[in-house]
């Protein structure tokens, strides 16, 4: 082989193995999913065996799904044809036209029997089949609340002396797990204990209610610095996201999974994943009204506008929305159906512990947004998060920290 | 020496040899390959810069140098600048003297030394998400490496939540980011080192020069040139310190880096043309940095 020859070898050589891995990649539905929601390999089974087609599921965390998102979307290319649609996002994805219209895909009584699709319309526009029904719910260790004669908290100060008590006995250094990391699930955390306060983010105007320290949003953030302050919440809280929060419930030390989600009980309960399994239950969110408060932060797949294969994200869609699909993703990933008729039939049969909680939950549970996620949600949360962990970290007073917040959304509104 | 155009080498009138053809063929992949990914997109993030580019609102209008005044205004992005510089300087320290002091001690040593090169390398082959997600788990406050340390030699009590208090949290990323990039500066001075003739220590030792004269002396004005690549590799990398700080401390504002805040300004705020304005002036910097460095060296090592 003469060098000429040689090195157009060499050349197309990777070439021809990079189209070859195209051409297979294109056979299989390409799916953008967060780990808590990447199918087990049975349910991709399953959907081969119904269906004939194939899942190509990459999984991403949920920031970094986001950032391949809006880099694909502006450059024009679909990151995958089927991805994840956070509530928190369809603002910003509805504003920039970059998924399409769902409304017709689904039959109309699928649609009426998931309320959850109203988070994900936009000017009319369904952006997401929504497949996770996630709100927030108080979760508890049950073993530390006996081995301290405390019971069930319903209003933030049983919340907190029930915490005294379980650390006073020795059930539990920290009782109280949050999220106190510049994450997002820090900001959810002080936006559920805004609405256990009793009082909202904004008004009808988008104005901020939290400036004040006679507002729920001021209490709550307070709340979570003394709370830390006097030894209730782990320190290490600080450099915690959600998710660790949950791992760390799961190894029974910390007693109340106080921004838990619905679905993790099913993970919770479960012995094998699980060192709480037979002591984890739900309750309703402490309140400070008698009126136990939540909000809804489901999670939905969406098609992005410039994605091809659309027919077989169709097939996929209507099939994920099956009620045993449906039951078998929450008995195998704790996904909480979006389906009110699942979701009776989960708790009817006892496969949902505590179903009754969760129900009723559900049905306090209330979008965060009256008015819709707004496309600045983004900058928002991020200043709530970073403010937050300043707070916590006591770098700033909470004062400090509120007119930080409410600074950045009206320059967001701009 | 005379200096003039290059001889094109032709074989009749302006046709290029089969050679000339065959190179200018094999540098087309890197002149696409750099037009293409770099200077395209760079001219591109430029134009793009004075334009309001957010997918969220209709229109992308001309606003003239509004990006780069924000950029160069805001308090929180001044506050990256702040961290940012506060991470060049520590981390260029602490590369440039532990990368020194490795590379002399590396220098003394014959036996073995091309295993210990090859370990003193190793954090340099990390990538650097997992290089920072390795340190995430020594400074974690509940089951770190680094607290049972401490609790072991009775040094505390408790566990120190690290990232807590901003200082610590500063050094602890700096050290972090020079553990993964000082091995580059080993290898810069090493080399350097090795280059300088032995008969100019033997001569010094004879004159009665100490060791801290010799390095004074001999060795530091000869590694110069390396010395000023090993300082401008380090400067650039630390201003370009992402992975570290995102890992160990996320989008905390006490150790938020500038590319960090370019990040949250792309793609959580969708702000594209602000985080064009921001990249583009990080790249001045950087650039600003190694001309000092490279034109410092230039003036001190060309031959008159």
């Amino acid at each position: 082989m003469n060098r000429r020859a040689f090195l157009m070898t060499a050349t197309a050589l990777p070439l021809s193995f990079g189209f070859a891995s195209i051409a297979r990649a294109s056979e299989a539905l390409a799916l953008l999913l967060p780990p808590w929601s990447t199918l087990t390999k049975e349910t991709t089974d399953k959907y081969t065996k119904d269906t004939g087609g194939t899942l190509n599921i990459e999984t991403l965390g949920w920031d970094e799904i986001h950032a391949k998102i809006v880099t694909s979307m502006v450059a024009k290319t679909a990151p995958a044809t089927g991805t994840e649609v956070d509530w928190s996002w369809v603002g910003q994805f509805g504003a920039a036209g970059w998924y399409d219209d769902l409304s017709a895909l689904l039959p109309a009584d699928v649609l009426a029997d998931s309320p959850t699709a109203a988070i994900f319309t936009y000017k009319g526009k369904l952006l997401g089949v929504p497949y996770n029904n996630d709100f927030r719910v108080l979760i508890y260790n049950k073993a530390h609340l006996d081995a301290a004669g405390a019971k069930v908290p319903k209003t933030i100060d049983d919340l907190l002396t029930a915490a005294r008590a379980v650390k006073a006995k020795g059930a539990c250094e920290f009782p109280i797990g949050l999220p106190l990391s510049a994450s997002e699930g820090a900001a959810t955390a002080w936006y559920l204990l805004t609405k256990a306060f009793g009082g909202d983010l904004f008004d009808k105007d988008f104005k901020p209610l939290f400036t004040t320290p006679d507002s729920a949003g001021f209490k709550a953030m307070q709340f979570e610095v003394d709370a830390l302050k006097e030894g209730l919440i782990d320190p290490a809280s600080t450099g915690l996201k959600d998710t660790e929060v949950q791992e760390v419930f799961k190894a029974g030390k910390v007693t109340f999974d106080l921004a838990g989600w619905p679905g993790n009980l099913a993970v919770y309960t479960d012995a094998t994943k699980s060192q709480v399994a037979a002591d984890a239950h739900a309750a309703l969110v402490p309140n400070v009204t008698g009126k136990s408060r939540s909000f809804g932060l489901p999670g939905a797949i969406g098609i992005p506008v410039s994605a091809t294969n659309k027919d077989q994200a169709a097939t996929f869609l209507n099939w994920l929305m099956k009620p045993e699909v449906m039951a078998a993703n929450y008995k195998s990933l704790g996904l909480l159906p979006t389906r009110l008729s699942v979701l009776a039939a989960l708790s009817k049969d006892g496969t949902l512990r505590d179903g009754e909680v969760l129900a009723a939950q559900a049905a306090a549970a209330e979008p965060l947004f009256a008015q819709g996620t707004p496309g600045w949600y983004s900058e928002f949360s991020g200043a709530v998060q970073t403010a937050l962990n300043a707070a916590a970290k006591g770098q700033i007073d909470v004062a400090t920290a509120m007119k930080q917040i409410a600074d950045a959304a009206a320059a967001a509104q701009q | 020496m005379t200096f003039g155009m290059p001889k094109w080498p032709r074989t009749g009138n302006w046709r290029l040899s089969r050679d000339a053809r065959l190179g200018l063929l094999l540098a087309l992949p890197v002149v696409l390959i750099m037009g293409g990914l770099v200077f395209g997109p760079l001219l591109s993030s430029l134009i793009d810069s004075f334009y309001r580019i957010e997918p969220m609102k209709p229109g992308t209008p001309f606003v003239g140098v509004k990006n780069y005044v924000t950029a160069l205004t805001d308090p929180t992005v001044l506050a990256a600048w702040a961290t940012t510089g506060v991470y060049v300087l520590l981390a260029v320290v602490i590369e440039t003297a532990g990368g020194l002091a490795a590379a002399l001690l590396l220098n003394t040593i014959t036996v073995g030394r091309r295993w210990l090169l090859a370990a003193v390398v190793l954090p340099w082959c990390l990538p650097p998400v997992v290089n920072a997600i390795i340190w995430a788990w020594i400074f974690n406050p509940s089951y770190g490496l680094m607290n049972g340390i401490l609790r072991t030699l009775e040094l505390t009590a408790v566990n120190f939540v690290f990232f807590n208090d901003r200082t610590t949290g500063l050094a602890l990323i700096s050290v972090v980011h020079a553990w993964r990039m000082m091995p580059l500066t080993v290898i810069i001075l090493l080399a350097a080192l090795q280059s300088i003739p032995k008969e100019l220590y033997e001569a010094a030792r004879l004159d009665g020069a100490t060791a801290l004269q010799r390095l004074r002396q001999i060795t530091l004005p000869l590694i110069a040139p390396g010395l000023a690549i090993a300082l401008s590799q380090s400067t650039v990398f630390a201003i370009n310190l992402f992975d570290e700080a995102w890992i160990l401390n996320g989008a905390a504002t006490d150790t938020r880096s500038i590319t960090i805040q370019t990040y949250i300004a792309g793609f959580q705020n969708l702000k594209l043309s602000l985080a064009m304005a921001l990249s583009l002036l990080v790249m001045v910097v950087s650039l600003a940095v190694s001309a000092i460095y490279v034109l410092r060296v230039y003036r001190e090592t060309r031959f008159e």
